[in-house]
This record gives C-alpha cells, structure tokens and sequence, in this order.
C-alpha cells in the first residue's frame, strides 16, 4: 500500500524528469552540431539518441526504446566512431566546425522550426495525455501480417546496403 | 500528464538542430551525425503521435510504432552506405572535410 504522497512525489517526479529529459536530449544535439572534435561530437550524438530512447519510454514503446539503444547506439554510432577513428584529424584546433553558410543555415533552420511551431500550435484539440498503449503483440503482428511487404522491402534494403557499402570500401585490388 | 505539444516541441527542435548542423557542419561525418538527428526527430514525432492520437488502422493501433522501426532500419542503411562513400573519398583525397571534395568543380 504505497501512500499517497509517495504517489504524488512519483508522478510529479516523472513529470518533472520528462522535461529534464527532454532538455538533455537537446543539449546532446548541440553538442553534435557544435563541437569541433569529432570523437566528442559522437559522443554527444549517443547522449541525444540515448535521451531519445527514453523518451520512447514515456511514450509507452518499451520495444523501440530497446530497439533504439541497440540498433542506434549499438550499432550506427559504433560504425560512426570507427568511420572518425579512421579518417578524421580529430582534435585539429585551427579548423572550425561550422562553415561559411553556418549563419544562413541557422536562419534557415529556424525558421523551419519556427514554421513546424506555429502550425503544431494553431492546431486545436491536440490531447494532453497519453491514451494508446501499444502491446508488443500487436506490433509484432502486424510486422508479419499487415506490414510484411515493407518489413521484407526492409531487409533486401539492408542487405542491399551492405553488399554495396562492401563494393564501395573496399581496397582496389 | 504531458501534452502532446510538448513532446512535438522536443521533436521540432531536434530537427532544427539537425537540419543545421547537415547544412553547416564542415566535416563530412559530422553532416551523416546530424542527418541521424534529423532522422530521430521524425521517429519521435511518428511514436508521439501513436500514443497520443487513437485510431484504428487495419492492423491494430501500432502503426506510428512500426513505421519507427522501419525509418530506424533505413536510417541504419544510409549511416552505412554513407560511411562508405566518405571512406572510399578519403582513400582517394586524404581528406573528409566537405569544402575541400570538389573534384567535380568547374
């Protein structure tokens, strides 16, 4: 029998660590973008996909969360970090981060952002709590039943991409 | 609890952040590292609808959720085939940084 205040205190506390979250995972994507040292900007780029990830779990997708952190940080940021291990100058000092375009981009990607804000907040009647809880069942399900053509689509993709990656990077003989 | 406003504000600016660091970064890894912020952005935004937004599609109300798990797998494949294709371009030009690969320039 949890009393009463231990269940505000919770719930306020995950209230409250869904925006920390939220913030960190921010953080983490400026880290990737304004770093000079590449190994750090992976590094912040696992902090953002590893926010991401928890974010998922406020969202109720317990399987992407998982999926996220293994697939993401797993695998794609391991093969970013040995793609800067092998070819980058990575703590070179005198070169900038951003280029000469970095103020346009910024304009432009503002105002993108600021764009997608004003249409998301002139939309009325969008839902203030989570209703949908999705069961690993059904997403199982429908992976094999009603989605399978993109989920096999999906595979001869990855499959496509590794023969091809191989062709490409490989030593000419 | 949390409205979906929120959530979509976190989504949004993971995409401005990505969306700049692809047009601005200078160093050819660091454009795929944002291209995988732009990517994750979209992700949130399709499973924040998902929990948010009730609906009926023919195969169960996971549609937002499967949709995530094949932008992932795609995401994962152009992470790939880019690694690639900067690898092969470094072997050939000993640099990665993208204001220096313009053999193609006039």
């Amino acid at each position: 029998m949890t009393p009463p205040w231990l269940v505000t205190l919770l719930s306020r506390a995950a209230w409250g660590s869904f925006y920390l979250l939220g913030g960190i995972t921010l953080l983490g994507a400026l880290g990737v973008v304004l770093t000079r040292n590449l190994f750090h900007s992976a590094l912040c780029l696992a902090v953002a996909l590893l926010g991401v990830a928890g974010l998922y779990l406020y969202l109720a997708a317990e399987f992407l969360a998982v999926a996220q952190v293994l697939i993401y940080v797993g695998a794609i940021l391991t093969l970013l970090v040995f793609g800067v291990m092998l070819t980058a100058r990575i703590a070179d000092p005198t070169v900038p981060a951003l280029n000469r375009l970095a103020w346009a981009a910024a304009l432009v990607a503002g105002g993108i952002g600021w764009v997608f804000w004003r249409a998301v907040a002139a939309t009325p009647g969008l839902p203030a709590r989570p209703s949908v809880v999705v069961s690993l069942e059904t997403l199982g399900r429908g992976l094999v039943t009603t989605y399978v053509l993109p989920f096999e689509v999906l595979s001869l993709i990855l499959i496509g991409a590794l023969v091809g990656a191989i062709c490409i990077a490989r030593r000419p003989s | 609890m949390i409205p979906l406003t929120h959530v979509l504000a976190i989504s949004i600016g993971l995409f401005a952040i990505g969306l700049f660091g692809a047009l601005s970064r200078r160093n050819a890894i660091g454009i795929l590292m944002a291209i995988e912020l732009l990517l994750n952005a979209t992700a949130l935004n399709l499973v924040a609808f998902n929990a948010y937004l009730p609906s009926a599609p023919a195969g169960g109300q996971a549609l937002g959720q499967t949709v995530t798990i094949f932008v992932i797998g795609i995401a994962a494949a152009g992470a790939i085939v880019g690694l690639a294709l900067i690898l092969a371009v470094y072997r050939q030009t000993k640099t990665i940084s993208a204001d220096e690969i313009h053999l193609l320039k006039g």
